[in-house]
């Protein structure tokens, strides 16, 4: 019942195997993306340094070899500013001056002798001074007045002095940044690709399991006849299909068995048992009365042999869920008027009342001859076993996609010894005179139409009988629409 | 009116032959399919009473052949197998009704007057019944015995008029509740039994001559002399 409603995208366990898959897979690439950044970042320090290195160099060669006059400021300055326009990943500045990179020369008492840059070059001096510098390695410096760091490499030069060649971070960093952009978004399409991937082929995939589920769910009610859909290829799936097919290949195979031998055995007993009543009932033709007692006796012995004999094979048959039903719609509250202005009188008779509470039309999809018998069993039961004075109350309620049929009597009960198995084998109360088939084959007659039975004492001491049947889909659906709105 | 009667078994056969006999009709037998069919090929049947479990064919094959070489006659099924899937199966191959043994005889012969009945020129529709001095208005739904109006209920009318229109033949307890009530059941109560005194209550009260009368082990008859 419950895999044909609702949203079944929601539902699907497809949700969650992509939600876990996806979150794996997350995880491992935010450890490669990691360690890629990591290395990307400390290669793109590397090379900067290794080109800040190398101008240095050039630069104190030129401060040692050109003559130190006025030639030779514009000299440095504008091996700084081509050094400069050299610069791996370097943005054309807005400002006119050049502000990524800076160039120093000191003496040998670190006073500042040349400067080419932005600014006086005063607030750079001091940093560099406020830090020791191995001429291997350049350094991070930072400097009052910039927001972003310099990297600064540094030379001796032979007159005692120092050069230094200062590069802003800032396009470094600027090409990590993009680099970590492209990166994340990379990233971030690769695990929805993921995810979309995951969701798609395991929805696929159980799409396959939800058909089987749902073909399976409808087999069996009556129809052994169908079989859960196959799909191509060897996997799983296909496997679980082909299985459940080869199991329903034996069912079918048993309960055609069942049908062969109840049919056979149903055979051989009914055409003695019509030749038996036949010859009777011709006898019983041109006898006087007084001689017709034994006759008459003997054909209402045979009746019953027939009836019970037709009961139990319809027991047996529902007990194997073989029950071959022949399906219309019925109006229960319909059916059900009908069959009390039957049992009326009777029970009227016998000093028992008995009430219909209904709300009015009740349909289900059904076995109008089956269920007409089904109720006739459990007002015979009544008829048979309440005490004059009592009362018998039928209810019809309708709750969410069942039918409820409620018998209710103030008689006595339930005989405790033979309620807990009062539907499962043919069993007798103590003073009952039928064979005791009557409640099973109600219970095998509410199996095959999907429904179930329960029966119980009222607390006041009366049976209880409650009967749930699925109501007609068209019905069903309207009553959910109903409950929706 | 002339029958041929198709059942291999010896016991049923005989009884069925002397019934029939009996019942004012001439009966020719077929144990088998085969003879069943070279005799409805050279003799014009009324009806034809087939089995379904013959010897040589399934009933439903002879009957399916039969409506080939153009037997119309009407057919009764009698089957042993009292499935739904066996009822329809032979009403759809060209059945015209369906009888389960073991059976009455009284509801086999009120079938077949049902088939002869089919078969003949339709009547105008009858607007009232009588049956000696019980009178039955079918349109204003009235009932009256010489001339006194019974006070019926709708139900106890339409089962007086189901017993007026089979006057002189026996009606068992599930053809009543077949056609009455429109249920196919065999309850093991006396339900029918009371509806029958409650009726008889009123149509033959008050000491006048019995008209409805109780065939213990067979039915009841509304005797119409």
């Amino acid at each position: 019942m419950s895999s044909r409603t609702g949203k079944p995208a929601l539902r699907s366990a497809a949700w969650r195997i992509s939600l876990w898959a996806t979150l794996a897979f997350t995880c491992g690439t935010i450890v490669v993306f990691i360690f890629l950044d990591r290395f990307v970042a400390s290669d793109i320090q590397r090379r900067s340094d290794a080109w800040l290195s190398g101008e240095v160099g050039v630069l104190g060669d030129v401060a040692e070899r050109t003559p130190n006059d006025a030639l030779y400021n514009r000299v440095v300055g504008e091996v700084a500013e081509l050094a400069s326009r050299e610069v791996p990943n370097r943005t054309v500045s807005r400002e006119a001056s050049n502000d990524s990179v800076f160039f120093i020369q000191t003496g040998s008492d670190g006073a500042l002798k040349l400067w080419v840059g932005d600014g006086d070059g005063q607030a750079h001096l001091q940093a560099i001074q406020a830090h020791t510098f191995d001429v291997s390695r350049p350094l991070s410096i930072r400097v009052r007045g910039y927001a972003i760091p310099f990297r600064v490499a540094t030379d001796t030069v032979n007159d005692g002095g120092r050069v230094y060649l200062g590069l802003s971070e800032r396009d470094q960093r600027r090409v990590v940044f993009n680099l970590r952009m492209r990166f994340f978004a990379l990233w971030l399409s690769l695990v929805l690709l993921g995810f979309a991937i995951v969701f798609f082929t395991s929805r696929r995939t159980l799409s396959h399991v939800r058909n089987i589920a749902e073909a399976a769910s409808h087999i069996g009610e009556s129809d052994l006849k169908m079989r859960v859909p196959t799909t191509r290829g060897n996997d799983e799936i296909a496997q679980l299909a082909l299985t459940l097919n080869r199991m329903l290949d034996r069912i079918e195979n048993s309960v055609h068995q069942l049908h062969t031998i109840t049919d056979s055995l149903a055979h051989d007993l009914r055409s003695p048992l019509t030749a038996i009543r036949g010859k009777l009932e011709t006898s019983l033709a041109v006898r006087e009365a007084d001689q017709a007692e034994p006759i008459v006796s003997a054909i209402e012995e045979l009746d019953r042999l027939t009836d019970f004999l037709n009961k139990s094979l319809d027991v047996a048959e529902a007990k194997a869920d073989a029950l071959r039903l022949h399906r219309s719609t019925i109006d229960l509250n319909e059916l059900l008027h009908a069959m009390i202005d039957l049992y009326e009188p009777s029970m009227n008779d016998r000093g028992i009342d008995i009430r219909l509470h209904s709300d009015g039309p009740i349909h289900i999809v059904g076995d109008e001859g089956l269920i007409h018998r089904m109720v006739a069993n459990l007002f015979d039961n009544e008829l048979k076993h309440l005490p004059p004075g009592c009362t018998v109350s039928v209810s019809l309620e309708q709750a969410d996609d069942v039918v409820r049929l409620i018998l209710r009597d103030n008689g006595t009960g339930f005989d405790p010894d033979v309620r807990a198995q009062l539907f499962t084998k043919p069993v007798k109360g103590r003073h009952s005179s039928g064979h005791g088939l009557g409640l099973a084959f109600v219970d095998a007659v509410v199996r095959a139409h999907a429904g179930a039975i329960t029966a119980e004492n009222n607390e006041d001491g009366g049976a209880k009988v409650v009967l749930s049947i699925p109501l007609a889909p068209r019905q069903s659906a309207r009553a959910q629409t109903a409950h929706a709105g | 009116m002339r029958l041929l009667v198709v059942e291999d078994e010896h016991d049923i056969q005989s009884f069925l032959q002397q019934a029939l006999f009996e019942a004012g009709y001439a009966v020719d037998l077929a144990r088998d399919g085969k003879t069943a069919e070279g005799l409805a090929k050279g003799n014009a049947y009324d009806i034809l009473i087939v089995d379904l479990g013959l010897p040589d064919q399934d009933g439903i094959n002879l009957i399916t052949r039969l409506r080939q070489i153009g037997v119309h006659a009407p057919v009764l099924i009698l089957s042993a197998r009292r499935s739904v899937d066996d009822r329809v199966r032979g009403l759809e191959q060209g059945g015209d009704d369906y009888l389960t043994k073991p059976f009455a005889l009284a509801e086999l012969l009120a079938r077949l007057r049902n088939l002869l009945k089919r078969n003949a020129p339709q009547g105008s529709e009858l607007t009232r019944l009588r049956v000696q001095d019980l009178e039955l208005d079918l349109l204003r739904r009235e009932a009256t015995r010489s001339g006194q109006p019974l006070q019926l209920t709708p139900q106890e009318f339409v089962l007086l008029e189901y017993l007026c229109r089979n006057a002189g033949r026996v009606v068992t307890r599930s053809m009543i509740l077949d056609k009455v009530w429109g249920m196919r059941i065999q309850p093991d109560t006396n339900v029918v039994d009371v509806h029958i005194y409650r009726l008889r209550g009123k149509v033959d009260g008050n000491g006048q001559w019995p008209l409805i009368r109780t065939l213990r082990g067979v039915g009841y008859v509304l005797q119409d002399r």
